[in-house]
C-alpha cells in the first residue's frame, strides 16, 4: 500500500517531466505528418500554375470525379488489389501450411521464402523487368522451351498481359508477408485440437476445414485488411514496371496520382485524387483497427 | 507423403528465388553474353567485371553512400525521438499510450503518394530539394510511427520498479532513462534501429520526387533510372541490384525472430 502510494507519486509529481519526454515526438509528427497532410488538403482546393495558386474550392474534385480516367483508374485499382490480396492470402496460407509441418531447416526456409519481401520493391521490379524483357528475357525463353508459348510475348506491352505481369510481381513480393503471419498463427493452435480430430477419424482436409481454418479466422481477416491497405496505396512496383501503361491498363490510383502531379503538372487535381485515395485507405484502416484493438497485443 | 511435401517446398522455393538467381547470374556475365540466345544459366566466363564497371564508371558508389546517409540519418532521428516518447508514455502516461499507438497506426497507413505532393512543394519552396535533410524528414514521417510503436512495446516489458528503484537511490528522471532503462532496452533498440534503417533503405517514391539531381539519387531511384537508358546494360544493372539487395537480405536474416512483431503492428495477439 505504502509502496503503491510512493510509486504513483514518483511519476505523478512531475507530469511536466513527462511532457518533456513526449513533446518532441508530437512536435515532430505535427511537422512531418500533420502539416503536410493539411497542406495536401489545401492543395486539393487550389489551382496551381507554376508559382501561382488560386483557390478554386471543390473544382478539382468535380473535375476528377467527372473524368473518365479517374473511374477507370479506380476500377483498375480495385481489380489489382482484389487479385493481389486474394492470391497473397491463398498462396501465403498454403505456403505456411507447407512449412509448418517441416521438421528441420525451418528458420532457413522461412528466411529464404521471405527474400522477395525483404528487397526494395523498386529493385525487385527492376529485376522482373529484365526477366520479362520480350526479346532476351528468360521468362519468354523458358516458356518457349517448355512449349507453352510459340512466339515471345510482349509482357508489358499489351494491356491484359501487363496487368497480369504487375499482379504476378506484386504476388511474388506480397506472399511472404502473409506466410509469416500465418506461420505465427499456426503456432498458436493447440495440438490437442488436432489430436482430438484425428481420434474422431477426421481426414487431412477435415482437419484443415474444422480445426485450422476456424483458428486462423481472426488472423486471416487481419491479414486481409492490412494487405488491402498496403496494396491499394502501393506505387513502387507499377511505377517502375509500366508507369501505368500500356493505355492505362495498370494505372492504379497511386500511379494516376503520381502521373497527374509529376507528369501532368496538375498538383491540385493530384491532391484531390490523393484525398479520395486516403478516404479508401482510411475506411479499411478503421475496420482494421477496430478488429485488432491494439490494447490487447501491445500490452504484451 | 513427407517426401512429396519436400518436393513441393523445393519447387516453390525455386520459383520464388529464381529472379535472384537470374539477377546474380546476369550480373556475372560479360556484356557480350547478355543477348545470347538461348541464355546461359551458368557460364565459364562469369566475372566480377560488371561490378567493377558499376562502381568505377557509374555513380553507383555514390548512390550507395546517399542511401546510407539518408537511412542512417532517418534511423538516428527516429530512434532518438521514439525512445524519448516511448519512455514518456510508458512511465508518465501509461493510460495515454494506447490512444497514441492507434493514432500512430493511422499515420503509418497514410498513402505516401498523397504526402509526396506537399513534400515536393514545401521542399522546393524551402530550397531543400536534392538534400539529405529533405529525404530524412520525409522518411521519418513514416519511419517514426513505426519506431515509436515498436519501442513502446519494448519499454512496457521493462517493469517500472526498476527505474523507481534507481530514482529512490537518487537518480534523476534523465539518469534513470539514460543509465538504467536504455541499457536494458538495448536489444529492442537495436532491432528497431535496424528495421528503421531497412525501411528507409528500401524506400523509393519519396526519393524519386525529392531528388532531381542524379548525384543525389539513392540506390532504388538510381537503379530504376538505369532502365530508362537508351541501351540498357543489363549485367551492370543487375550488379547494381545485387549491391542494393545484399545488405538488406543479410540484415533481415539477422532480424528474423523480430519480424512478425514488426510487420504486423498489433495484428497477432500474443
Amino acid at each position: 500500500m505504502v509502496n503503491r502510494v510512493r510509486r504513483n507519486s514518483i511519476w505523478r509529481r512531475r507530469r511536466l517531466v513527462g511532457y518533456a519526454f513526449i513533446a518532441p515526438v508530437f512536435a515532430f509528427l505535427c511537422a512531418v505528418v500533420l502539416f503536410p497532410l493539411a497542406h495536401a488538403f489545401w492543395t486539393s482546393l487550389m489551382r496551381i500554375r507554376g508559382l501561382s495558386a488560386t483557390f478554386v474550392g471543390v473544382q478539382n474534385y468535380e473535375r476528377v470525379l467527372g473524368d473518365e480516367a479517374f473511374w477507370h483508374s479506380l476500377a483498375v485499382s480495385l481489380e489489382f488489389t482484389a487479385a493481389c490480396v486474394a492470391l497473397h492470402i491463398a498462396l501465403g496460407l498454403a505456403l505456411a501450411l507447407l512449412l509448418d509441418q517441416l521438421r528441420f531447416a525451418r528458420t532457413a526456409l522461412r528466411i529464404a521464402f521471405l527474400t522477395p519481401w525483404m528487397v526494395a520493391p523498386a529493385v525487385g521490379a527492376t529485376i522482373w523487368l529484365w526477366l520479362l524483357e520480350p526479346q532476351f528475357g528468360v521468362v519468354n525463353y523458358l516458356l518457349q522451351a517448355a512449349g507453352i508459348v510459340r512466339a515471345p510475348l510482349a509482357w508489358l506491352g499489351e494491356p491484359a498481359l501487363a496487368f497480369a505481369s504487375v499482379v504476378a510481381v506484386d504476388v511474388w513480393r506480397g506472399v511472404p508477408f502473409v506466410m509469416l503471419l500465418m506461420l505465427a498463427g499456426l503456432q498458436t493452435i493447440p495440438r490437442e485440437q488436432y489430436e482430438a480430430a484425428a481420434i474422431d477419424g477426421a481426414s487431412a482436409w477435415q482437419r484443415f476445414r474444422y480445426v485450422t481454418l476456424p483458428n486462423l479466422r481472426y488472423l486471416l481477416v487481419v491479414a486481409s485488411t492490412l494487405d488491402i491497405i498496403n496494396t491499394v496505396r502501393h506505387y513502387d512496383i507499377i511505377g517502375v514496371m509500366t508507369a501505368g501503361g500500356p493505355a492505362g491498363a495498370t494505372e492504379v490510383l497511386p500511379v494516376l496520382l503520381y502521373n497527374t502531379a509529376f507528369r501532368g503538372n496538375r498538383f491540385g487535381e493530384a491532391a484531390a485524387i490523393g484525398v479520395l485515395l486516403l478516404a479508401i485507405v482510411l475506411a479499411f484502416s478503421i475496420v482494421h483497427i477496430r478488429i485488432t484493438r491494439p490494447e490487447g497485443s501491445a500490452s504484451r | 507423403m513427407r517426401a512429396l511435401r519436400w518436393v513441393v517446398v523445393v519447387a516453390a522455393l525455386a520459383v520464388v528465388l529464381f529472379p535472384f538467381y537470374w539477377m546474380v547470374n546476369t550480373s556475372l556475365k560479360p556484356q557480350t553474353e547478355i543477348f545470347r540466345s538461348p541464355p546461359t544459366f551458368a557460364s565459364a566466363s562469369w566475372s566480377l567485371d560488371a561490378y567493377a564497371t558499376v562502381l568505377t564508371q557509374r555513380p553507383v558508389g555514390r548512390y550507395f553512400v546517399n542511401s546510407l546517409a539518408v537511412a542512417l540519418g532517418t534511423t538516428a532521428l527516429s530512434v532518438v525521438l521514439a525512445a524519448l516518447a516511448a519512455y514518456g508514455f510508458t512511465r508518465f502516461f501509461p493510460g495515454g499510450a494506447m490512444p497514441f499507438v492507434v493514432l500512430l497506426l493511422f499515420t503509418k497507413m497514410l498513402p505516401e503518394t498523397l504526402l509526396i505532393i506537399p513534400y515536393f512543394r514545401l521542399m522546393s519552396d524551402l530550397g531543400l530539394l536534392n538534400t539529405y535533410l529533405a529525404l530524412i524528414l520525409a522518411y521519418s514521417s513514416f519511419a517514426l510511427p513505426f519506431s515509436v510503436w515498436m519501442l513502446i512495446g519494448f519499454f512496457r516489458s521493462i517493469p517500472r520498479d526498476i527505474d523507481e528503484a534507481a530514482m529512490i537511490d537518487g537518480a534523476s528522471y534523465m539518469q534513470a532513462f539514460w543509465k538504467v532503462i536504455l541499457p536494458l532496452a538495448r536489444p529492442g533498440l537495436v532491432a528497431v534501429a535496424l528495421f528503421t534503417f531497412l525501411i528507409a533503405w528500401n524506400s523509393y517514391v519519396w526519393a524519386l520526387v525529392l531528388t532531381t539531381d542524379s548525384s543525389m539519387y539513392v540506390l532504388s531511384v538510381g537503379i530504376a533510372n538505369m532502365v530508362g537508358e537508351y541501351r540498357v546494360q543489363w549485367n551492370e544493372l543487375m550488379a547494381a541490384a545485387v549491391i542494393a539487395a545484399l545488405p538488406v537480405m543479410l540484415l533481415y536474416s539477422l532480424l528474423e525472430r523480430h519480424l512478425v512483431n514488426a510487420i504486423t503492428a498489433g495484428a497477432v495477439k500474443g
